[in-house]
Parts: structure tokens; C-alpha cells; sequence
């Protein structure tokens, strides 16, 4: 397919992107290009000059610290996450995540920034990064600001990355004590569109003392319901409380309904989906009764 | 500063042999290996980057190559499916291929044998369940996924999986004794 033209440049510093980035009218970031190239196929989008991110070492590596907390730069790809010793020992189930994104070539392109930054609603790792606390350290050429994962994905297609700025790097906090996750989907086939997602952290010792649950698919951005996590704190970490719980999850969702989906379909998957992640991450934490 | 441009002057080594090139920013990189340089085996199927037909090894790594610009490219060591075979001799997998009959129509195969290329070197034994996900990105309407696999599965015991019976043998060990367990 021939693209409209367009001009490519491959900047050697984040700096140097930056500065073309905020010089140039119509400058857009190019990662993996896994979801850019198809829209500069379909023309839906115009740009002027594509600034290759995607090899700038400052941006590729991930990193644990002592205390646990992992650094996942914005251009590492989704098989390099899904293999990153020190990703699959701080959080295994984000590990995971990305090990099912689509398929192995695009899970050998795609990056994590670029999943973050496109902010499709269905898109896999928003939701587990918002269940984890995550921070998205944002840079442009006055330096970095941090923004918690939970306030970055402001709607369909839409983040917190202003004109002139760049997704530097993700900062994930280790898992608290008695402390686990758990993710579960509803898609049209294996590791494809999404119908519904939810994720969550819970800390548990017998009791559910604290939770984070993460609905996505459902609303124009990934959001913690505060209902259900109101509704297990300090319940029994038993599936049948996990269940009680996730009735609370209904008439407050107006998910969208479509030719994969119903919208009822979407409220009641959400139930099913929000209580399997929370008792994955119980059951991951170790915290659960008896 | 680095100059951005609407042509770019790029180098690849494709299956082994050094190429240089002018090439527009906008061109996808499937249409600068048939193209530019006549490498016809790389075959489009969809063109969105959900079919997998064109898929190429780029940099060990398995990839679509229509969901990349050519000049992302610059400096890569590029794979197709024409490097596979060894002048005229079929590489395992391609026998593997013809002997389990493991295409119908064949034009989703060159993009089938590279992510197949892809998986056997990085799991020399894999289970059924793996070929089957490691295949997932690559569409065959003819539906023949069944012989894809077996075939995958037939290549990887003619490679690997000899070499692993034999230092099974050497080891005592009865194969089907330790796959009955």
C-alpha cells in the first residue's frame, strides 16, 4: 500500500526527538509502528515527519531496583517485557500480560510506550499498570514529570503526553507485603479484541485488607471501581465474599455495545471478569481464608 | 541534528548479502523486498498487519514486514523465506513442510515457515500447544492448520529432536517411557 508521503528521521538522543518533536509541525512519535503504520495507511491521521524512537537505548532497557521497583523503558517491545527476568520476578502476571498481546511478530515490535500512548481503550497493559500503581515518567524538554497510571489515560485514543513530550519510561512499586495480582479478559478469540478486562491488586492475610480493581474495555479509559474495592475491603478472602462483592459492578457501567458484544453482555462479563482477577491476585498474594 | 528526509539512503544484508539502497521514507519494507529488491517469496496478504503472509526475520527477530517502513530497516539483517533452503536443498522445515503436506493453496507459507524458523530456534522442542500460539499470527484461509503443525512437529524431531533421542539413548533413557509418565 502506498503511504501518503511523509518524511522519517531517526534521532540518536531522547533530546534530539524532542526538539524535533516540538520544532516541527506534524511530528509524531514512531515506536513499534504496530498500530501508526496501519493508521498512516488508512490516512485517518496526517502526518509530517515520523521520528524513530524506537532504537534509543536510553529507552530500551528494564530495570529492577533493590527495593523491588521496576523500570520499564517506554520503547522496550511486549516479548522483551514478557521475557525480562527482572519483570517476571517483581510482577509475574504483567509478564504475562504482554506475553498475550496479539501474535509473536507483533509482540516482537510493539512497544510498552506504545501501548500506553496509543490509549485504546482495549488495549492489554493500561489496566494492569493502573492495578499496580504504576507512575508514567513523562519528559520533554524541561525535564521529567511523573504521572500516576491512574490519572494518564484520560479517554479514547487521549493521554496525559502533551505536544512536545515523550512516555520516557514506566515506574511499577514492588508488590506490598501479602500483596498480589490477577488479570482476566473476555475477547472475541485467544489473545485478540478485548470485550472486557479487569485487573486488580489485592493484599490479603485471611481477611481482604486492601484493593485495587481495574475495569477497561467498559468506559473510554481504564477506571479502579471504587465500589467493588469499598465492597471487599475487609470481607473474608473467600471466593464466595469475591463473588458477594463483584455484585456491585452493574447499572453504573454504560459500556458500549457493538457486533462483537452487547452492552448488557459487557456489564455482566465485567462481573465475571473483575471477581476472577481478584481471586487470582488473592490467590497469588497467598492471602486467601483457610 | 539529524536530518529528516523523504528518501532515505539504507544498507541491509538480506539472506546473507549486503544491499544498499535509496529508498522513499513512506515505502513499506514488503514492497522494498519484492520490489527493490525481487524478492517475490515475501507475499501480501492483507496489508493491516493481520495476516502474517508477509513475515521476515528481522534481526533474529520474527516481524511483519508490512508493518514496517523501509527505512526502519537501515543496518538490519534481514531474513526471507529465499534464505531458507541451502541452494537447491530444502531446508528440514521445508521438507517437513512438502512431506506432511503442511500447505494447501501456499500462499500463506513463506510467512508460515518464518515464524516456524522463529519458533524451532528458540524452542528446538516445542509442544503442539506452542506451535499452534506461535503460529497464531499467521492466516491460512485454506484453514490447512492442522498439517502446519504436524509438520512443525515433524521438523523439530528431525533436527533438535534426533540429536535430544540420541543423547537420550546414550543416557538409557526410553523416550516413550518418559512421555508416558
Amino acid at each position: 500500500m502506498l503511504l501518503e508521503s511523509v518524511a522519517y528521521a531517526r534521532p540518536e538522543t531522547v533530546d534530539q526527538a524532542l526538539e524535533m518533536l516540538s520544532s516541527t509541525d506534524g511530528a509524531a512519535p514512531l515506536a513499534g509502528g504496530q498500530s501508526l503504520i496501519n493508521v498512516l495507511k488508512h490516512r485517518v491521521a496526517s502526518i509530517e515527519l515520523l521520528v524513530d524512537i524506537s532504537r534509543l537505548e536510553e529507552l530500551r532497557t528494564v530495570q529492577d531496583r533493590p527495593d523491588g521497583t521496576l523500570e520499564i523503558g517506554a520503547c522496550v517491545t511486549y516479548d522483551e517485557l514478557e521475557h525480562s527476568e527482572p519483570a517476571r520476578a517483581a510482577h509475574a502476571v504483567l509478564a504475562d500480560v504482554a506475553g498475550h498481546i496479539e501474535d509473536q511478530q507483533i509482540r516482537n515490535r510493539g512497544t510498552v510506550g506504545g501501548n500506553c500512548c496509543l490509549s485504546d481503550p482495549t488495549n492489554n497493559l493500561p489496566p494492569i499498570l493502573v492495578a499496580l500503581g504504576a507512575t508514567m515518567n513523562i519528559q520533554s524538554a524541561g525535564g521529567v514529570r511523573e504521572v500516576p497510571a491512574e490519572e494518564f489515560f484520560e479517554g479514547y485514543f487521549t493521554t496525559a503526553v502533551g505536544e512536545g513530550e515523550l512516555l520516557r519510561s514506566i515506574t511499577v512499586p514492588p508488590l506490598p507485603a501479602g500483596g498480589g495480582a490477577g488479570y482476566s479478559t473476555v475477547a472475541v478469540g485467544a489473545d485478540s479484541k478485548a470485550l472486557v478486562r479487569a485487573a486488580a491488586m489485592v493484599r490479603a492475610d485471611g481477611q481482604i485488607e486492601d484493593a485495587r480493581v481495574v475495569l477497561a474495555c467498559v468506559a473510554p479509559a481504564p477506571f479502579r471501581h471504587t465500589g467493588m474495592e469499598g465492597a471487599l475491603r475487609g470481607s473474608e478472602a473467600t471466593a464466595a465474599a469475591v463473588r458477594e462483592a463483584s455484585l456491585v459492578i452493574g447499572e453504573d457501567l454504560s459500556p458500549p455495545g457493538d457486533v462483537h458484544a452487547s452492552a448488557d453482555y459487557r456489564r455482566e462479563m465485567a462481573r465475571v471478569v473483575a471477581r476472577r482477577s481478584v481471586w487470582q491476585a488473592i490467590e497469588q498474594g497467598g492471602g486467601r481464608r483457610g | 541534528m539529524v536530518e529528516a528526509d523523504q528518501t532515505h539512503a539504507i544498507e541491509v544484508t538480506i539472506n546473507g548479502e549486503r544491499q544498499a539502497a535509496t529508498v522513499p521514507a513512506r515505502q513499506l519494507l514488503v514492497h522494498f523486498i519484492r520490489d527493490t529488491l525481487g524478492l517475490k517469496g515475501t507475499h501480501i496478504g492483507c496489508d493491516t498487519g493481520s495476516c502474517g503472509a508477509c513475515s521476515v526475520i528481522i534481526d533474529g527477530k520474527l516481524v511483519k514486514s508490512c508493518m514496517l517502513l523501509a527505512p526502519q530497516a537501515d543496518g538490519a539483517e534481514i531474513e526471507t523465506v529465499e534464505g531458507l533452503s541451502d541452494g537447491g536443498e530444502l531446508s528440514p522445515l521445508q521438507r517437513a513442510f512438502n512431506e506432511q503436506h503442511g500447505l494447501q493453496c501456499g500462499y500463506c507459507t513463506p510467512g508460515v515457515l518464518m515464524a516456524a524458523t522463529f519458533l524451532l530456534r528458540r524452542n528446538a522442542n516445542p509442544t503442539e500447544a506452542e506451535i499452534r500460539r506461535a503460529i497464531r499470527g499467521n492466516i491460512c484461509r485454506c484453514t490447512g492448520y492442522v498439517n502446519m503443525v504436524r509438520s512443525i512437529e515433524a521438523a523439530a524431531r528431525a533436527t533438535a529432536g534426533s540429536i535430544d533421542a540420541a543423547a537420550r539413548a546414550s543416557a538409557g533413557i526410553d523416550h516413550k517411557e518418559e512421555e508416558a509418565q
